[in-house]
């Protein structure tokens, strides 16, 4: 009886293993043959994956300039220019730090909804004028993370045939900071009581006027919040690497400046009913890294 | 079976660099294994324990795998059946790289060699040629912030060479509205004017320029690839009305088709496929002037639809199953 656990054990890891084509469950079923069997086994399943490998990342420091564009954003796209510092601890960890300068276009969202506002509504319409809705919309002329990051894949592949390049795929997380920039002059976001009563003459108060299109936008100063991260380097050479990345930066905001909770004003979390909220800020960047030392040690 | 020992020796043992080659075993007449690269695999095969009624046999076909000595008969250079059970991709993934340590036998020839004169990609794991591929997936909007489509969908697909597929695709769309569909009427006092998808068909062709493989966390290594993919297909958007007072209508697209993916070899007869395509058609909106007086039916509408150029850039995951279910090589490793 006590053989007959270590067959079955093989016989139902193997069929698992032909089922799914995973060493995973191979190891697996090696293990338990190995204990319960108490037979010496090759231990190439102890052994790295890749030997001589050429160590592309570890113990270097890399420099990579690069362009950054957002994804998806609904009132303003935001596209720059930056620059990614990371020292790469081992193989596998690296810490970074990476700041990008941008400049904002109007998505088609814009476009179309400018194309359809007044210049000058009635007193009466609650409809924004085209300078009220643009003046409340911000941007994010300054960016950036501190993180942390895994390197947990690398590998080798060939194009066409011919062209053979190693990579590795990275994930990312962090802390992310911005600089949020919102410009609407007094002549439009002239409100100074939004959502309040202010005191009047003979103990009358003035009320709120319930109309946020003219309350100041809310929505500029600095931002903390996190953010993730992944993306792959593709190895041109022992020291130059094409680096892809998808970035999320979250962070409070409210893109529009406009109210959000309807609640009939313009808010934050330092005044009454907070029209910021934690939103989703994803970025495409492509760069060039460059590894320094530009020389690579290899594995044995 | 006693080849993949051999052949596991040969690799798992190899000494450090600069070492001299050692003397095979010569139990069986096997050519020995252990010259140039290999570096000494000679002595591997006091490592692993073999029956003792195998020994013998083990010996034998240790020398014979693991060279191209005298011993070796050119019909033995195959897989055996143990690497040809269907399905077992990561068994063959390891008898690959351990038959790349390979040498052969014989006088060594010191050359300087360089690594970039070794190529690492081995042999590909997994062959496509003459198969259909049934691929069932999932799919959601990458680039609409206003409506945002998710689908359900399926391709059948034959692969008529290694690197090139032809095949048929259908998916059915569902949506939902994005935040700024509700914030652009509330603040901006507009009913953004939107169109849902409800299905598409397209042909599509596949090419496969990019395959390679990956470790990961230093232990396990997948294989994959990279593939291009081409299309034209038909799909209908329906409007979605500003004012539910007035009905909409459908259009029939034209809908070429652009994408690139990569799939993720699980077995050998189950792949993860992901990518993203893009779908490019002129779609017909609802007009801006529509009242009861002008444009209120929906034939009328749609005779005065304002047009426009869609990309609809989709994010697409989905797994592939293969038939047949395994494959064979024509060629030796």
């Amino acid at each position: 009886m006590t053989k007959m656990k270590p067959t079955l054990l093989m016989f139902v890891g193997a069929a698992l293993v032909g089922a799914l084509g995973t060493d995973a469950l191979a190891d697996t079923a090696t293990t338990s043959a190995s204990q319960t069997g108490g037979r010496r086994q090759n231990d190439l399943a102890q052994q790295v994956a890749v030997r001589h490998r050429r160590l592309l990342v570890k113990n270097r420091f890399e420099v990579t300039p690069l362009f950054e564009s957002s994804i998806g954003a609904d009132y303003q796209h935001t596209v720059g220019g930056g620059l990614k510092l990371e020292y790469h601890l081992g193989d596998m960890f690296s810490i970074g730090v990476i700041g990008v300068g941008s400049t904002s276009l109007h998505t088609g969202v814009v476009d179309k909804v400018l194309a359809t506002l007044p210049d000058t509504p009635s007193d009466t319409s609650k409809d924004p004028s085209k300078t009220q809705f643009l003046d409340h919309l911000n941007s994010i002329p300054l960016h950036g993370a501190a993180y942390i990051s895994i390197t947990p894949w690398y590998g080798k592949l060939a194009a066409f045939s011919s062209a053979f390049v190693a990579f590795d795929f990275y994930f990312q997380a962090g802390v992310s900071f911005a600089q949020l920039k919102s410009d609407c002059p007094m002549s439009v976001c002239n409100d100074t009581h939004p959502g309040t009563s202010l005191p009047g003459q003979n103990d009358m108060s003035i009320p709120p006027d319930n109309d946020p299109k003219n309350d100041p936008p809310l929505n500029d100063g600095n931002r903390v919040g996190l953010y993730l991260g992944g993306g792959i380097h593709v190895f041109l050479s022992d020291f130059l690497a094409l680096d892809m990345t998808v970035r999320d930066y979250a962070f409070s905001d409210n893109p529009s400046g406009a109210d959000y909770n309807a609640d009939q004003f313009v808010g934050t979390s330092a005044t009454l009913g907070d029209d910021n909220r934690f939103l989703h800020h994803l970025f495409f960047g492509a760069g060039l890294s460059i590894m320094l030392p530009t020389t690579v040690k290899r594995t044995p | 079976m006693i080849v993949a020992l051999a052949l596991v020796t040969s690799t798992a043992f190899a000494d450090k660099k600069g070492s001299k080659p050692k003397p095979a075993p010569t139990a069986g007449g096997g050519a020995g294994a252990g010259s140039g690269t290999a570096k000494g695999g000679g002595d591997a095969g006091g490592e692993i324990e073999m029956d003792s009624d195998s020994g013998a046999k083990g010996s034998a076909s240790a020398g014979a795998g693991a060279g191209s000595g005298s011993a070796v008969d050119s019909g033995e250079i195959q897989m055996d059946e143990d690497q040809n059970k269907p399905g077992d991709l990561a068994a063959d993934l390891n008898a690959n790289d351990q038959a790349t340590a390979v040498v052969k036998t014989g006088e060594v020839k010191k050359t300087p060699i360089s690594w970039k004169d070794i190529i690492v990609v081995i042999r590909k794991p997994f062959l496509k040629v003459r198969r259909t591929e049934l691929n069932p997936f999932v799919a959601t909007t990458m680039n609409d912030n206003m409506i945002r489509h998710e689908t359900i969908g399926g391709e059948f697909a034959y692969w008529l060479t290694d690197v090139l597929a032809i095949g048929v695709e259908g998916q059915y769309f569902v949506h939902t509205f994005e935040e700024p569909y509700d914030l652009i009427a509330r603040q901006a006092r507009r009913l953004p004017t939107v169109n849902q998808y409800n299905w598409s068909t397209a042909l599509d062709f596949h090419y496969v320029p990019v395959y390679g493989k990956f470790a990961v966390l230093d232990h396990k290594l997948i294989t994959w690839e990279s593939y291009f993919t081409a299309g034209i297909g038909v799909g209908q958007s329906e409007v979605v009305p500003r004012d539910k007072a007035f009905p909409g209508f459908t259009n029939l697209l034209i809908q070429p088709n652009i994408g690139v993916n990569m799939r993720f070899f699980l077995a050998k007869w189950l792949t993860i496929n992901l990518g993203i395509r893009d779908y490019l058609f002129i779609d017909k909106y609802e007009p801006t002037n529509r009242s009861t007086m002008s444009n209120a039916s929906a034939s009328d509408a749609q005779a005065h639809a304002d047009s426009a150029f869609v990309n609809n850039i989709m994010f697409q995951i989905g797994l592939s199953f293969w038939l047949p279910t395994s494959f064979e090589y024509t060629t030796f490793r």
